[in-house]
């Protein structure tokens, strides 16, 4: 641990600490060491520092919260770990990631690699898309934020109920019911929504709320009625499309979200087929690189 | 309309005020009806006469419709062309007899004060545009151009300071300008029964008052947002007193808005999920007339809430239209009496015998009664001697932070 990491704690540090035990996710313990081996360092990278944090859910979700509460008293709130990590200095930041793991204060551990895959995968995927399709209103910021958060209500059902990693199997295969409907019966809620109430409480922008709650909503994404903003309806899009790209590259199981989702999704970012193979060709070293 | 232009370039040379008032009577086809012609023409006549007799002779007035008349009155600002035109409303309404008999006729008054450089007739349609607001608001009322509704953010309709508001909203949801404050709940003995959860909206550095931001809210659909974060808020808070040992339960208030909607259960259970706080430290706050909705929706959500442990209690009950045939099937553990029975106490014997009545009632129904907005110890000796179980107002604490609401309990419970 380089000097510079080990000063003495600052409020930025109990906020810090606060956020990440009322979340409830743990972060990925693979992250957690790239991350001390690089703070470790004499002299630390803390470009690929920011790189470390913002591929995990959990900490990238706190040090928005910690960013985005009043103490820091910001006029307008932060929409990226990016953008948190600029208010709140990479040296405190990394400081206060650096003081949690060594103490060992995080929630009950789960074995949640698939989710952390996942969850880093598709937001640098979706983050590389929306700058290849040029829309107007679709930050590459953005769509990495959404990416990154749109399950965080999956690690948080798998801690509390027991069997839910079976009602997460029968929900990827389902290939008539909404992947919500499924666990709306085992569960008195789904993940979606979850999701979406952490999301309201670190202040992220209501767009990219919105789209965490209707992500696995085909009527909310198509219909002309259901009031979802465009920029949501987009943001489910793009990462329904960046895990579409990843599933397919990879061969890993396949759900069946692309199946019920996947036309809409392709109208709703103005993809024609032409269009679409040269996407899956360009991808895969992004997909590869994110491995 | 020659003297209408005169007057306008006049205001627009010297720069001083002109407004133009538009007078449109309520419902005049029916006195044609009743009447006859002969009768209307009579009305207007008699309504001309009384005009003329309020404004002076500066004042341009014509009848430019059947039953519509328009005023241009110089050197006259927003705030007196108001204060005209409610006189002008007020004369209108004064007794008329017409036949033998005695009318009370009412106007929808449109008020437009000229802007820099505006003709005539966008001043006139102007007025005549918030003349049709005011008659689109039932009428009898006077409306400033600029005052009608608009759309909103959201596609509400929206008058310009409701449109004010929900900007504040909109700024307040941006930049994390909603908090919670807790205000204890004493029960007789003294222990603490809960805190009650109130929303607090700050935007650069000035406080916008619950009662003019959830009205605002309600009507824009934005009260759903606040009500989940507040759910949120409020469990993790619960969690955090359970943690402290305190172990008070968190009352937490939901409008119509979040229970009239199918979603509503799915986001109590993720708040209870992510709090990962005993339901049972949890309290719904409800208006009776709530409880009353017999929706499908809501009566499902009744029944959620009570399956997921959470309890619920009746806010500001006793003044809204209760019905005491459906009061015996609420499913809710508490009453809170509305701070209107307590505020008159203990001078109001009638007020009083109202509260012992109502505590009777819910005590029979196995209702812990509460009593809102006590501010003297007088008021808090005549209700528990009434029967109240627990209360809660400024005479014990005020709304407080988080923080502060902590160290009060702590400090509480240490002397207790």
């Amino acid at each position: 641990m380089s000097e510079n990491l080990q000063d003495a704690a600052t409020p930025l540090d109990g906020l810090f600490e606060r956020a990440i035990m009322d979340l409830g996710i743990p972060p990925c313990p693979g992250i957690l060491d790239r991350f001390m081996a690089e703070a470790g360092k004499d002299e630390p990278d803390y470009k690929r520092l920011v790189g470390i944090i913002g591929a995990d859910v959990a900490l990238s979700a706190s040090l928005i919260k910690t960013a985005n509460s009043p103490y820091f008293g910001m006029r307008q709130r932060v929409r990226s770990v990016n953008e948190a990590l600029a208010i709140l200095g990479l040296k405190a930041s990394s400081r206060a990631v650096a003081g949690i793991i060594l103490r060992n204060a995080f929630p009950h551990v789960l074995n949640l690699e698939r989710f952390w895959d996942a969850s880093a995968r598709i937001a640098r995927v979706s983050g590389w898309l929306a700058q290849q399709l040029l829309i107007a209103g679709l930050l590459a910021e953005d769509a990495y934020t959404f990416g990154l958060f749109r399950d965080c209500g999956i690690p948080v059902l798998l801690g509390r109920f027991a069997r839910y990693g079976e009602t997460l199997a029968a929900a990827n295969q389902d290939s008539v019911l909404g992947f919500t409907e499924i666990e709306e019966m085992q569960l008195p809620t789904n993940h979606a929504m979850v999701g979406c109430i952490l999301a309201q409480s670190w202040w992220l922008p209501e767009e990219i709320c919105l789209a965490i709650r209707n992500h696995h909503d085909v009527t909310a994404l198509e219909s002309a009625e259901f009031e979802l903003p465009m920029l949501s309806r987009r943001l489910i899009a793009t990462s329904q499309f960046a895990e579409h790209i990843v599933q397919r590259q990879l061969g890993l199981s396949l759900t069946e979200e692309w199946s019920k989702l996947g036309m809409v999704c392709l109208r709703l970012l103005e993809i024609d087929e032409a269009r679409l193979e040269d996407l899956y060709v360009k991808a895969v070293p992004i997909v590869s690189a994110a491995e | 309309m020659q003297s209408a232009g005169r007057l306008v370039a006049d205001a627009h040379a010297s720069g001083r005020p002109l407004s133009a008032i538009w007078v449109d009577l309520d419902r005049f086809g029916q006195v044609n009806e009743s009447f006859g012609h002969p009768g209307g023409d009579e009305v207007l006549e008699n309504l001309a006469a009384r005009f003329r007799e309020r404004v002076n002779g500066r004042v341009i007035t014509s009848r430019v419709g059947g039953d519509e008349f328009v005023f241009l009155v110089p050197d006259c600002n927003r705030t007196e062309a108001l204060r005209l035109a409610s006189e002008l409303a007020a004369t209108v309404e004064e007794p008329l007899p017409v036949s033998n008999l005695i009318l009370r006729p009412t106007a929808s008054v449109g008020v437009a004060v000229c802007e820099a450089g505006e003709p005539p007739v966008s001043l006139l349609e102007r007025a005549d545009r918030a003349m049709l607001a005011a008659k689109n608001r039932g009428g009898n009322t006077v409306v400033c151009s600029g005052d009608e509704p608009v759309p909103g953010r959201l596609g509400i309709m929206l008058a310009r300071e409701e449109l004010a508001i929900e900007n504040l909203l909109h700024a307040a949801l941006e930049n994390g300008g909603f908090c919670l404050n807790y205000q204890p709940i004493i029960r007789a003995d003294g222990n603490v029964e809960a805190v009650e959860a109130l929303m607090r909206c700050s935007v650069n550095g000035g406080d916008i008052p619950p009662a003019k931001f959830i009205p605002v809210a309600e009507k824009t659909g934005l009260v759903v947002r606040l009500g989940e974060w507040s759910l949120l808020q409020g469990a993790m808070y619960a969690r955090r007193l359970q943690d402290a040992g305190c172990g008070t339960k968190v009352a937490i208030n939901v409008s119509r808005a979040q229970l009239g909607s199918s979603k509503f259960s799915h986001a109590l259970n993720a708040a209870l999920i992510c709090s990962n706080v005993r339901p049972e430290l949890v309290e719904l706050e409800l208006t009776e007339s709530l409880f009353m909705d017999i929706s499908e929706i809501v009566q499902n959500n009744l029944k959620n809430v009570i399956a997921s442990g959470v309890s619920l209690a009746i806010d500001d009950f006793g003044t809204g239209y209760s019905c005491l045939a459906s009061l015996k099937d609420i499913p809710a553990r508490k009453l809170k009496l509305d701070r209107a029975f307590v505020t008159v106490l203990p001078e109001d014997q009638r007020a009083l015998s109202v509260v012992r009545a109502m505590t009777r009632l819910g005590h029979d129904l196995g209702m812990t009664i509460v009593a809102e907005g006590c501010e003297k110890m007088e008021q808090i000796d005549v209700l528990l001697d009434a029967g109240v179980n627990a209360i809660q107002g400024f005479f014990y604490a005020r709304p407080m932070p988080e923080e502060a609401m902590l160290s009060w309990l702590n400090t509480r419970n240490t002397y207790e």
